[in-house]
């Protein structure tokens, strides 16, 4: 078992952005983490990569964007950013995000690197 | 270093055992719980790779209430209290819900 100094913690997106809390309470708590120094990563996979794409805009159906939000990752220290191909190539969906350091995951690589955290949270 | 997931939806109603078993690795644990239940009679479940030694569980009385057979060669019947101990023996847990 590792020691709580380098404990991982992992947020594993997995919903679209607009029709429910889901992305929008992963970032409070990406965020959160951010601001205590606590590292954290974010993975993409299923209709969560959709919350990446380029070129939305919730304020066209009166929802608030926090999609915008995703831009201070820089500030919070938030570098860990991973998305799954496979979800990506099954949507029809090129990589084309609104923030730069997201890294594109083959399966077995996501995978790998979901199982290198201590802790996983679905959302 | 085996993951525990636990699947608490039907593959019929929603894409979250197939994002399961996305991110599944060699000598991971699944569990299968509520609704995931339905899980043991879908094609998906075929896809596991059987040399890739997962360990398959299901809830008893969730599969029961279900009338949802289990093939007890495939599949290891538990309950609650076997799955708090599946989360000591495991390094972490996805829950699918």
């Amino acid at each position: 078992m590792s020691t709580s100094e380098n404990k991982l913690t992992a947020i594993l997106n997995a919903k679209a952005p607009y029709s429910n809390a889901a992305g929008k309470d992963a970032l409070d708590i990406a965020l959160i983490f951010g601001s205590f120094e606590q590292a954290i990563s974010l993975f993409f996979q299923g209709d969560g990569v959709y919350q990446l794409m380029q070129g939305q805009n919730g304020t066209i159906i009166s929802v608030k964007d926090y999609l915008k939000t995703f831009a201070a990752f820089e500030f919070y220290d938030i570098e860990n950013i991973y998305l799954c191909q496979e979800s990506l190539s099954q949507r029809k969906l090129s990589v084309d995000f609104h923030i730069e350091q997201v890294q594109v995951l083959a399966k077995t690589e996501f995978a790998d690197k979901l199982a290198a955290h201590h802790t996983v949270l679905r959302f | 270093m085996p993951t525990l997931h636990i699947v608490r939806q039907s593959a019929f109603n929603s894409d979250d055992f197939a994002q399961c078993l996305q991110v599944l690795r060699n000598n991971d644990v699944i569990v299968f719980s509520d609704d995931g239940c339905y899980n043991l009679h879908h094609k998906l479940i075929n896809t596991i790779d059987s040399k890739a030694s997962i360990q398959l569980n299901v809830i008893d009385k969730h599969a029961q209430a279900r009338a949802i057979t289990i093939d007890e060669s495939l599949y290891s019947i538990i309950n609650m209290n076997d799955l708090v101990n599946l989360t000591l023996t495991t390094d972490r847990v996805i829950t699918w819900q």
